[in-house]
């Protein structure tokens, strides 16, 4: 464990699109981010999956570094960040939204498979360094960020939030 | 300057009940992405979007308040989600340029 009280900044900043597609076979869905400035729509089969392109947003990636240590914690695994607004008790994140007061709001970090077949989801480390991160300099504001891994969401794909990416640009006026 | 000071000096209208706090930043953006890697802690954030993400983002930067111009109104939901977080979220009918040499006339900078 380090001793370090880590002072978190972005680093490695990645513009582009979080793509999602969805499997027509199964209804899994699986995502990912694409630096091109034109966001890829192929089908294309792979393992027992038949993914077909369902959107795409503009959206960002991101690193952490901290400036006393210089450790660098990759959020690669991270394709996005959602604001949870599941009130399901039967939901590990739902119970946590439940158990805030005011002004804590939690935040799902979304990995790219939403079925989490493959046992895998965004690294505990992530996790940690994004909670030190956002809440670094809010404490006296009686505000709290939680970030939690998807993989604690009972089905992230029906799970109510707002994902953190760029839309409504059409509808400016 | 405090945000109820900064209410009645520009000409906002309140869309919710928000804490009273200290405002040090102004930051201009109609990007989440951009908010999220550029705006400080108690800024001002002005913008055209009216959408939830907004709010998702400008909790993780802990900004101050939001003036939303063109006195575009945002849906009830994300008035909601606002006050849920503390966060002052205005309307003006100013443009955002007029509104910013607005800011930089009561002496935000």
């Amino acid at each position: 464990m380090s001793a370090c009280r880590h002072d978190w900044f972005m680093c490695n900043l990645r513009h582009g699109f979080l793509v999602v597609e969805g499997c027509w076979e199964c209804g899994a869905r699986s995502s990912f981010f694409s630096p091109e400035p034109v966001p890829p729509i192929d089908e294309y089969h792979e393992g027992r999956h038949f993914w077909s392109y369902m959107g795409s947003f503009q959206t960002l990636k991101f690193d952490l570094e901290c400036r006393a240590c210089g450790t660098r914690v990759s959020l690669d695994d991270v394709n996005g960040l959602m604001l949870s607004e599941c009130k399901d008790p039967d939901c590990q994140v739902g119970a946590l939204n439940n158990q805030q007061g005011p002004g804590s709001l939690v935040y799902v970090a979304l990995c790219a498979d939403s079925t989490h077949t493959m046992g895998e989801c965004v690294s505990s480390g992530g996790v940690e360094a994004l909670n030190q991160y956002f809440n670094r300099n809010i404490e006296d504001l009686g505000r709290r960020v939680i970030v939690v891994p998807c993989k604690m969401c009972n089905s992230v794909d029906k799970c109510r939030g707002t994902v953190i990416v760029d839309v409504g640009l059409t509808d400016i006026e | 300057m405090k945000i109820s000071e900064l209410e009645g000096k520009a000409g906002l209208r309140a869309l919710n009940e928000y804490k009273d706090r200290e405002v040090e930043s102004v930051y201009i953006s109609d990007m989440v992405s951009d908010i999220i890697t550029s705006a400080k802690r108690n800024s001002i954030l002005i913008t055209l979007q009216t959408h939830k993400s907004l709010i998702a983002a400008a909790n993780l930067v802990a900004a101050a308040m939001i003036v939303i111009v063109k006195g575009r109104i945002p849906s009830d939901d994300v008035v909601e989600l606002a006050t849920r977080t503390g966060i002052g979220l205005f309307t003006s009918d100013l443009d955002t340029w007029t509104f910013a040499k607005k800011l930089v006339q009561l002496g935000l900078e």
